[in-house]
């Protein structure tokens, strides 16, 4: 948790020996942080620099196209990435989601027919276009996506049906349908709304990483100092005792879905807003996984009760910046995901030595 | 030391009960017959052979069963199957020989005088038959001495009924039997002999047809100093909580009660008397119950802990390591999770009130720790009960239930959270203690419910109050009028 709010009051002129207390709770919090998948991202990043090749001579124009390989990374990874944090959340709570694909493309199919500019475009035929169109077409796809996310927890919670299994049904309804209701329909999203991904500045197309940034600080806010956020750890570690300590356990479980679904929305927007059009029998698939990945490397623990915003945002970029150098290597495709496997294993292997 | 210069002798053809109350080592001493634990010195003869085990196989192979509350069988498989679990019997090819174990199992139930299909799923058996198929499983073994570990707590009169007519069989085949058991009426009903054991040693053996159950009751509690009541003068306000005929399936029936504000209610009873059940359910943690609860003077039904929490009840739970600490999570978070949305502003958790409430608790509660950022599992299990107590002194609750508070806790550590709950029932608040140990009730309580098997079996009050009531009311037995 963070203490600084009470270390700076602390400070302000109160007895000596609780200034100590919150000197030891800074301290101890900079020792369990995430120093090892630091060192593990440095390494594979140093690794990367070095096949780029460095150029001592023209280090400007070396250091642009490094830059700009990076924003390209980040920006290609910002859509799972956003989604890895709500996994986080699900993950600690001793649950899983692997519904989130499905939702994507749930949430998109509707973000497309609200949107499009040909006849069938529902905002469009209402004579809605620009700004506005664009407002409440976001904020109906996040109502879907919290709709989505909240029926998934609810059979989760109420009706205990396990995780794996409540989520895999609802990946297999969410996408079906949505194939069935957008088949032969092909809407044409207007150019302003692409650039909500793709807006240049200084010729550089950023914004996507810009969203995954700003909701990663919000989460970990979120995890570290509110009730929520803390909740969902005291359920995942022992839910019995959280439970016998007032938290309404259904009710924590279930919003981790509710901000899932919220989360894939947002990923939803930021991928049709990037590509202007969506694939509903492919795109996504796998996602689920990839966020799973991203958590797993980055310390969340699969039983529950451990894991952090923070670790799952290294997580993320280790498997990106790894992903990277398996194309930098001219590793063939196929075995690409092999790699991405190993890693997951690897990485789980480590951490549970680093505990021993 | 458990146990102390322990020597016991069970007979082929005879059910001897072994009582005592909680902790007294009756657990310890069958667990060493049972191959479980290692003892110290002193030796274990069978048949006037000595042995020596350090496995329960090793025990069961020379001929002692232990029969354990929890049982060991297999839901998902027919009896037959149960009983050769890790010894089947394999034609040459290596193939299970059902036919084989099929008669086997119906040899031994036709010995055993047993009406039961052994192609019966375990699933569909009810508690007693399933202890039943148990039992035929030791025999099978050759089992010439069973340890039945109080095999009555969880059964209905007839199914009782039923294992005390398989033992009386059992008897009758010479086989002996060692029977744990709180309920006094049992053993003089079914055992010839009883051997009694308090903090360690056997106080008393003897046969049952010379005692009553008073007798035993008495043996169990001992003669040691009778602690006083706490002669303080108390403060009673308004009636904060009161039950009316509440009754859950199986674990509570027709409870009615009520506590008023600064008074120390106690509710204690042996293993099996559905206290804990009771109060879980009055704060929201189970549901499915039927009659009334009155939270000051209004009736009220709790579906949630979260409810019962914002209703100003607290409930420090049992089993602190199941139930009470988060090991996840540091000192200051675990002494703070109940408060957190109390304090919370708009969902932010208030660190500040957090952390100078528990420094002020910390040396109110004297807990002993190095820093509260240190995992709850460095601190040693008194000053973690602590812990957990702070949490719910933090919601500043209108009604405290405690349950088992002092479990797992040191002499010294004991007697300062007596002096913290006599301090927060003088200050006015409304207390529960649910205790298994009757010193700990006398000493703190104004009066005392005592539960067998999910019922009130009599109340006993003031300075009248005394270990030999508790435990007669406990085994099932009534107080004589006044």
């Amino acid at each position: 948790m963070q203490y600084r709010g009470a270390m700076q009051k602390m400070q302000a002129g109160k007895g000596p020996k609780k200034k100590n207390v919150m000197k030891r709770l800074m301290e101890k919090r900079a020792a369990d942080s995430h120093v090892g998948i630091a060192l593990v991202l440095l390494l594979l990043v140093v690794l990367q620099t070095l096949v780029l090749g460095f150029d001592y001579d023209s280090f400007g124009h070396w250091f642009n196209s490094w830059f700009r390989n990076w924003i390209n990374i980040l920006r290609n990874n910002a859509g799972v990435g956003i989604v890895s944090l709500g996994m986080t959340f699900v993950i600690i709570t001793g649950g899983i989601d692997l519904a989130v694909g499905s939702t994507l493309v749930a949430t998109g199919a509707v973000i497309m027919t609200l949107i499009d500019t040909g006849a069938k475009g529902v905002l469009g035929a209402a004579g809605m276009t620009g700004v506005p169109a664009y407002a409440i077409t976001i904020v109906a796809a996040l109502a879907l996506g919290y709709l989505l996310g909240t029926g998934i927890g609810l059979l989760i919670t109420r009706g205990r049906i396990a995780p794996f299994i409540a989520t895999l049904g609802a990946m297999k309804v969410f996408r079906s349908v949505t194939q069935h209701f957008m088949q032969g329909y092909n809407p044409r999203v207007p150019r302003d709304f692409l650039q909500i991904s793709n807006l240049q500045v200084g010729g550089l197309m950023f914004m996507p990483i810009v969203y995954w940034a700003v909701i990663a600080l919000i989460l970990y806010f979120v995890s570290k100092r509110t009730t929520f956020g803390r909740q969902v750890i005291a359920v995942g570690s022992n839910e019995r005792a959280a439970q016998l300590s007032g938290v309404n356990v259904n009710r924590v479980k279930t919003r981790t879905y509710s901000l899932m679904g919220i989360l894939v929305a947002i990923a939803s927007v930021v991928q049709v807003a990037r590509i202007g059009s969506m694939d509903y029998a492919n795109a996504g698939s796998g996602m689920e996984m990839d966020a799973i990945a991203a958590a797993v490397v980055g310390g969340t623990s699969m039983a529950g009760g451990r894991g952090t915003i923070l670790g799952t945002v290294l997580g993320m970029l280790i498997i990106a910046v790894m992903n990277n150098l398996l194309n930098l290597f001219g590793v063939p495709p196929f075995l690409r995901e092999a790699f991405k496997g190993l890693i997951v294993v690897m990485a789980v292997l480590l951490q549970r030595k680093q505990r021993a | 030391m458990v146990l102390k210069d322990v020597s016991i002798t069970i007979k082929g053809g005879e059910i001897c009960a072994l009582i005592g109350e909680n902790g007294a080592g009756k657990s310890t001493l069958m667990n060493i017959l049972g191959g479980v634990h290692p003892m110290d010195s002193g030796e274990i003869l069978i048949s006037g052979r000595k042995v020596k085990f350090t496995t329960p196989a090793q025990s069961l192979g020379a001929g002692i069963a232990f029969i354990h509350q929890e049982l060991n069988l297999i839901n998902d498989l027919p009896i037959f199957e149960n009983m050769f679990i890790g010894r089947e019997r394999k034609d040459k090819w290596g193939r299970l020989d059902r036919t084989r174990m099929y008669q086997e199992t119906e040899d031994i139930f036709r010995r055993m005088n047993i009406d039961l299909d052994p192609n019966t799923m375990v699933r569909d058996l009810d508690a007693s038959y399933k202890q039943i198929v148990e039992i035929c499983r030791a025999i099978m073994m050759d089992a010439s001495v069973i340890i039945m570990d109080e095999p009555t707590t969880s059964l209905t009169e007839p199914e009782i009924e039923r294992v005390f007519q398989m033992m009386r069989t059992l008897k009758e085949q010479g086989v002996g039997i060692v029977f744990i058991s709180h309920k006094l009426g049992e053993v003089m009903e079914i055992c010839q002999r009883y051997l009694v054991l308090r903090d360690g040693e056997l106080v008393a053996e003897g046969r049952v047809e010379d005692v009553t159950t008073d007798d035993l009751a008495r043996c169990m509690v001992g003669h040691a100093l009778e602690i006083r009541a706490s002669a303080r003068t108390r403060n009673l306000g308004r009636e904060v909580l009161r039950l009316e005929d509440f009754t859950h399936a199986q674990d509570f029936r027709n409870i009615s009660l009520s506590v008023r504000e600064g008074e120390i209610l106690g509710v204690t009873g042996l293993l099996g008397d559905g206290r804990s059940a009771l109060f879980q359910t009055v704060f929201g943690a189970d549901k499915s119950i039927s009659g009334r609860m009155f939270l000051h003077g209004a009736p009220l039904r709790i579906h949630s802990t979260e409810q019962a929490l914002k209703l100003g009840i607290g409930y420090l739970p049992r089993n602190r390591k199941e139930n009470g600490i988060i090991k996840d999570m540091n000192v200051l978070e675990n002494a703070s999770i109940v408060a957190w949305p109390l304090f919370a502003k708009r969902g932010v958790i208030d660190q500040d009130r957090h952390l100078e409430l528990f420094c002020c608790q910390r040396k109110e509660l004297d807990i002993t720790m190095q820093d509260v950022s240190d995992a709850i599992n460095t601190l040693s299990g008194g000053n973690q009960q602590k812990v957990v107590l702070a949490k719910w002194l933090a919601a500043n609750p209108k009604l405290l239930i405690l349950d088992n508070p002092t479990q797992g806790v040191d002499v010294g550590a004991k007697e300062e959270i007596y002096a913290i709950i006599l301090k927060l029932s003088e200050k006015g608040m409304a207390i529960v203690v649910l205790s298994s140990e009757a010193q700990e009730i006398i000493r703190l309580c104004d009066r005392a419910l005592v539960m067998y098997h999910g019922e009130i079996q009599g109340e006993v009050a003031g300075a009248a109050m005394t270990e030999h009531d508790i435990m007669r009311l406990a085994t099932g037995g009534v107080l004589d009028a006044v």
